[in-house]
């Protein structure tokens, strides 16, 4: 199990995800298409920096507690799936803020 | 590049994306701080975990060496760009998507 390490932090943050959709009514499956737009945006930049990151030797992996599954040989998976989730998350907190604060509307209101 | 530098440029290229670019002009809005700040905590728990199992490690070279939970303080810079980037890119596409 020791190879999953990693992959608990994004089991984590799901099981949050999940939980404020639902929790908060956010319907967030009819808002795919705005979200792979956004998150288009930060793989890319994100994964460029990362790999760049990585080639350099700034950061690396124990290769033990990855999956193993490699992007172009030096990303591991969990890294892109971070990419994805980590997103997913800010953007589920902030559609939850707003509902729960109002504080989304005024911006409405002024344009 | 070491990683101080690329948490600079990518605090540097989030901020100017948002404000001139994306013009969604996320920072300058409170629901923007207060969903930063909601997350930072739950940022420092999965940094603690990752670093102190080592499960990723840096190289003593490429940071300043100043850590928060077990991870270099770079990461809360690359933190605060992606969570800024993200809600500033939603904004953006949200009105050309035309959605609410």
């Amino acid at each position: 199990m020791e190879n999953l390490h990693y992959s608990y932090v994004l089991i984590f943050i799901a099981i949050c995800a999940v939980g404020v959709n639902f929790g908060f009514r956010l319907q967030f499956s009819k808002k795919l298409k705005l979200f792979l737009l956004t998150d288009s945006l930060i793989l890319v930049i994100y994964l460029i920096w990362d790999f760049w990151a990585v080639s350099k030797g700034s950061w690396f992996f124990d290769s033990n507690q990855i999956l193993g599954i490699m992007l172009l040989g030096k990303l591991p998976i969990e890294e892109v799936l971070f990419f994805i989730i980590v997103p997913m998350m800010t953007v589920l907190t902030y559609l939850a803020l707003t509902k729960l604060t109002g504080w989304g509307k005024a911006k409405e209101d002024s344009r | 590049m070491i990683y101080s530098d690329i948490a600079l440029n990518a605090v540097f290229v989030a901020v100017v994306l948002d404000l001139f670019l994306l013009k969604s002009r996320m920072m300058t809005r409170g629901i923007f701080w207060l969903t930063y700040f909601l997350i930072l905590p739950f940022q420092l728990l999965t940094n603690w975990w990752l670093t102190s199992n080592a499960i990723v490690m840096y190289a003593v070279s490429d940071i300043t060496g100043q850590r928060i939970a077990g991870a270099p303080i770079e990461d809360l810079l690359f933190g605060f760009s992606m969570i800024l980037l993200t809600i500033s890119a939603w904004e953006y596409f949200k009105i050309r998507l035309n959605e609410k």
